[in-house]
């Protein structure tokens, strides 16, 4: 085995950029309509909801869990600031925090319920999930919150050439997420719990405490997420979060992390959103069925699942 | 050990890691009996205060839908069942029944193939899906959860693509015959069919090698291994039946709208698939499967449904009593475990 290709192979997202530099080259190329401001403009926005989301499934994959009721959590929070906003006169100054809260409350929840019962992660959070839909509907009876405050749409649709204000915030959250996963003590604590339960609970660190951290994080930004659909969208859907599942783990897995806990990348889930928009904006540019997306979004979790056990096995980390 | 998936869930992992398989299932057996003997305290209750309140509850009609739907439940619980028995879990049940649907409908409409053609050509597909959901499995050695995630995003898409999501509504009038049909008035020939499914099943965990041998493997797979179980075989066939039973609980569906439609199925089955086994009593970690629990479980979700429909509840509140109500039955079962597990040590 040669050390460079072992090199290489090591890091995870080499694949990954690879893979965006050539897609993006045979884009511009096939396509003229790529490389307009408006369609860098259009894919950078449908980015910033999808990276968010990818990081509140990521922070949950790195202690081991996982939580299915992204999507719905998203959809609840989305509906409540929306009604918050709408029906309820609140100003958006303190509308759009207090829903973030109230997703890291519910995050809190599955925290908790995951952690005091002692029931795999997947359970609860399928029945929470429920739960957080059932109420999303109950309130809502499936019709959309269409008053939103002018502010909150501009800076969902306004832009500065390509670049789109909405994307400050999944900037901020990355640099946050990263600081806080590779600086911080509770960063460093939830990768230990990951990798090793047994091992970061004799040294000291608080496995039950740290399971419920991760799941009121994932919360807090499944809510962030949705909060940027409602200004994205500029009206509070209530299905808002019902196609987020399959891409808050695809983001992550495709990015590297590993789904038995302790390993993930912000740099690799951020590189895999970036390939999925292209990816996306690949097959709108080329009308292709929209069914197609789907069908290459799982082949793309296979095929990167496939890589990661093969590099495994190649790397001798297995 | 790349041939052994990987044990998803640690803490669940370290009981089965210890205890030996026969006496788990004993224990598992017995727990789950005194499960369903309250479960369906619970389910007869339900019946009780729906026909007090609304008496249409239990008119010919109703009782007649809710014997069509429920045969349906009790088969897509089973399709999630026999994966959850080896320890892992097929997100793509609702995946497969769909095209299990789509598949049946265009042989019957567009190709013209007779009936019993169709039906075995749906079956076969999903059998087959099935089995590549097990083989990747198996051969990657990657957890049941993430696989088949991925390959339920695969397999609807492709289903999207070739179908172009246009439903089949010209099938054979016998098609939708069957599913009106009513046997003393009020019960659907469905339900016999998901009934005889499960006594199935029943005897296969209970009675046959292959179905311990399944069983052991869920248990713990690595014990089964080294007591010659060939657990990537045991997996893969259970997936295969989990397709099977999926297209079959698909093809139900077809008989009962007399349509096969594309928008039947996906991720609408991925609560109810668990809801029916996990209310059952049969444990996530694998190694128990609980066939009449199962069935009783399918009973209560069905009931619910139909109630809140009689009431006028309105269905958007249904699904946070659903999410209510497997919470609290796998904290009930979590609980009843942590009791059963003391006493036992007492007696000791």
């Amino acid at each position: 085995m040669n050390s460079l290709l072992r090199r290489f192979l090591m890091v995870e997202w080499s694949g990954i950029l690879a893979a965006i530099i050539l897609g993006s080259a045979l884009l511009a190329w096939l396509s003229p309509a790529f490389l307009t401001e408006f369609n860098i403009y259009v894919m950078l926005r449908s980015f910033c909801v999808a990276l968010l989301v990818g990081f509140a499934q990521m922070v949950t994959l790195a202690v081991g869990q996982m939580n299915i009721s992204v999507g719905a959590l998203g959809g609840l929070v989305a509906v409540l600031a929306g009604g918050m906003m709408e029906k309820l006169g609140v100003p958006m100054i303190l509308a759009i925090p207090a829903a973030i809260a109230i997703g890291a409350l519910c995050g809190l929840l599955n925290g908790v319920l995951t952690e005091r019962t002692g029931i795999n992660g997947f359970i609860i959070t399928l029945a929470t999930a429920s739960a957080f839909t059932g109420i999303n509907l109950g309130i809502t009876q499936s019709i959309p919150f269409y008053n939103m405050p002018p502010g909150l749409v501009a800076f969902g649709s306004d832009r500065f050439f390509a670049f789109p204000y909405l994307m400050i915030a999944p900037i901020i959250a990355t640099i946050l997420l990263g600081l806080f996963l590779s600086r911080t003590v509770p960063g460093r604590h939830l990768l230990a719990v990951g990798g090793n339960p047994h091992a970061a609970e004799l040294s000291g660190i608080s496995r039950g405490r740290i399971t419920i951290l991760a799941h009121t994080l994932s919360g807090t930004l499944a809510a962030c997420a949705a909060i940027l659909a409602v200004a994205q969208l500029g009206s509070a859907q209530p299905t808002i979060g019902s196609d987020w599942l399959l891409l808050s783990f695809a983001a992550p897995i495709i990015g590297g992390a590993a789904l038995t806990g302790g390993h993930v990348s912000v740099l690799g889930t951020t590189l895999a959103v970036i390939l999925i928009a292209l990816i996306e904006n690949g097959m709108v540019l080329a009308k292709v069925d929209p069914y197609w997306v789907q069908f290459v979004l799982g082949a793309l979790i296979l095929a990167a699942v496939w890589l990661n056990r093969w590099r495994a096995v190649k790397t001798g980390t297995d | 050990m790349a041939d052994v998936p990987v044990n998803f869930f640690h803490r669940q992992s370290h009981m089965t890691d210890e205890t030996i398989s026969t006496e788990r299932s004993r224990r598992g057996f017995f727990a789950g009996a005194s499960a369903q003997i309250g479960l369906f305290a619970i389910v007869a209750l339900l019946w009780v205060i729906f026909s007090t309140l609304a008496p249409g509850f239990t008119s010919p009609i109703n009782l007649f839908g809710i014997g069509r739907s429920l045969a349906v439940d009790i088969v897509i619980g089973f399709s999630q069942m026999v994966v959850l028995a080896t320890g892992g879990m097929n997100l793509a049940v609702g995946s497969i029944g769909v095209c299990a649907v789509m598949l049946t409908g265009f042989l019957l409409q567009d190709a013209g193939m007779p009936i019993p053609v169709a039906l075995a050509g749906g079956l076969l597909l999903g059998g087959a899906l099935g089995w590549l959901n097990g083989f990747a499995i198996v051969k990657t050695g990657v957890n049941a959860f993430i696989i088949t995630l991925a390959s339920a995003s695969l397999f609807l898409g492709a289903m999207l693509i070739l179908s172009k999501a246009v439903p089949y509504n010209t099938l054979p009038p016998e098609v939708g015959q069957f599913g009106r049909m009513r046997i003393w008035g009020y019960v659907s020939p469905l339900l016999f069919i998901a009934i005889a499914i499960g006594a199935a099943l029943y005897v296969l965990y209970r009675h046959t090698l292959l179905g311990r041998q399944i069983l052991a493997a869920g248990a713990n797979p690595r014990a089964a291994e080294m007591s010659g179980v060939p657990v990537g075989r045991v997996i893969i066939i259970s997936h295969t039946l989990s397709g099977l039973l999926a297209a079959t609980a698909g093809i139900m569906l077809v008989a009962r709208l007399g349509a096969a439609m594309p928008s039947v199925g996906g991720e609408d089955w991925l609560l109810p698939s668990f809801l029916g086994p996990v209310l059952g009593g049969t444990l996530l970690a694998g190694g128990s499967v609980a066939v009449i629990g199962t069935m009783i479980g399918a009973a209560l979700v069905t009931t619910i449904r139909s109630g809140l429909l009689v009431l006028q509840v309105g269905n958007f509140w249904l699904q946070l009593f659903l999410g209510l109500i497997l919470l609290a039955a796998v904290m009930a079962d979590r609980y009843r475990g942590v009791f059963l597990e003391r006493r036992s040590l007492g007696r000791k």
